[in-house]
């Protein structure tokens, strides 16, 4: 073996979020993990960081529960393209009636793929969206408002939880630096 | 703590024990403190994201009410509702004046820049025009104008212009990028709050087809705003948007 050969020594990770430590750091300058702790302080911050964890995942589910209500406002904004089409068939204004409910179905549709990438504003135009379509239905014929009031609650209900998780999502990911 | 190689640029200084850190560090090496202290909690975001709900109800109530009610199309209840509409964008504009203020101001004025947004305002407000008269025809199968009373009548055209083009150039900017954005832009990065304010901008003139324009309309002004970090630019471009197209309508009026 040549004596001039020397080993490359492995550099130190932190052992919560293995980011490369210096050998005077106290603390991980990454995550905060206590590398010169106690045992009792390191197992602390450890199950904290799993807490946290959970609610990551909390809150990723309900963006993703709320994305999905824009896929089904999109096919019932579809559904109701095609049964105005078929109904109005004959209609030289066909289009009129169509195209409102076919330009909804794209947005929602639009919105919900990118409810991933860009939750907050995907999910805070898709909730004022589908309001401002209700309070037009409504405008139109006043009964409107009781019809699938349930559903409508549900929507409602599952596209402002989303608005809370996005934002909490979105803190959660820049103070750990998770890229989209 | 930091090795001598580290440029002072590169560093800060811990925002507890001032001990002096790598720029990009989240923690201090020495202390543990967190070094983001300044950012805004969810909560704070959550309750300015209730105060801009609340400012588009009220904003989409106006609308409504002009649009669908026969009461509100006659001109003196017009004029209550433009000004009902002007009371509640300056009062939430002023709800945050000390910050909101500087967005009055015109720092770095340049009459080519201002000349350059508005030779594009007109461009598109004449390629606007033309394909929604081409929409308007394809789907309604009927040309629509936005007052078939002001021709020849001086007053009329002056109410349009007025009305069209002066008033929604000003409160518009004033709500839409001036309040509304600026809010936005505490909760969330600057892309998605320039489109959240261009798309909620976009659906409150309630014309699903009108979108194909309002929405890259809306972006473009947003995005003039924040580069330039006035509202002028963005007042002057909506402005001629708006008088373009009111002369268009002037000159297609039916004899």
């Amino acid at each position: 073996m040549d004596d001039s050969l020397t080993i490359a020594q492995p550099k130190e990770r932190c052992a919560s979020c293995f980011n490369e430590i210096v050998n005077d750091d106290v603390y991980c300058t990454n995550c905060g993990y206590p590398i010169k702790g106690t045992e009792h302080e390191q197992r602390v911050f450890l199950s904290q960081n799993e807490v946290n964890n959970i609610d990551y995942n909390v809150y990723n589910d309900k963006v993703k529960r709320a994305g999905n209500s824009l896929y089904y406002l999109a096919g019932f904004a579809l559904l109701g393209a095609i049964i105005s089409f078929f109904t109005k068939q004959d209609d030289p204004n066909v289009l009129a009636y169509t195209l409102p409910s076919l330009i909804l179905a794209v947005l929602f549709l639009v919105l919900g793929s990118y409810s991933k990438k860009k939750p907050l504003a995907c999910i805070v135009s898709g909730l004022v969206l589908y309001l401002i379509v209700q309070i037009l239905l409504i405008i139109d014929n006043p009964v409107n408002i009781a019809s699938g009031i349930i559903v409508k609650i549900i929507i409602i209900g599952y596209l402002i939880n989303g608005i809370k998780s996005a934002l909490e999502l979105e803190k959660f990911k820049k103070e750990h630096n998770i890229k989209d | 703590m930091l090795s001598e190689e580290i440029a002072p640029s590169e560093t800060k200084a811990c925002v507890q024990c001032t001990a002096l850190l790598n720029i990009d560090s989240k923690f201090c090496n020495s202390c543990g403190a967190k070094q983001s202290l300044s950012e805004v909690k969810v909560t704070d975001q959550w309750n300015l994201l209730k105060q801009a709900a609340i400012f588009y109800a009220l904003y989409l109530f106006l609308c409504c009410l002009s649009q669908f009610t026969d009461a509100f199309q006659e001109i003196s209840w017009y004029l209550v509702l433009e000004l009902a509409c002007v009371i509640l964008t300056v009062s939430f504009f002023a709800i945050n004046w000390s910050e909101n203020k500087a967005l009055l101001k015109w720092p770095g004025f340049s009459l080519q820049k201002l000349s350059a947004y508005c030779g594009i305002a007109m461009a598109g407000a004449f390629l606007v025009h033309y394909s929604v008269d081409w929409l308007n025809v394809t789907i309604y199968s009927q040309e629509k104008h936005l007052f078939n009373a002001s021709r020849g009548n001086y007053y009329a055209i002056f109410l349009l212009v007025f009305f069209t083009a002066v008033t929604p150039a000003l409160f518009e900017e004033l709500g839409f990028r001036g309040y509304l954005l600026q809010s936005l832009l505490k909760v969330s990065d600057t892309h998605q709050a320039v489109y959240i304010s261009a798309f909620l901008f976009a659906i409150i003139h309630l014309s699903f087809i009108s979108l194909f324009w309002l929405i890259p309309f809306a972006l473009f002004i947003g995005y003039v705003r924040v580069r330039e970090n006035t509202l002028w630019y963005g007042i002057f471009f909506h402005f001629c948007f708006n008088l373009t197209a009111c002369l268009f309508e002037l000159l297609q009026q039916p004899k």
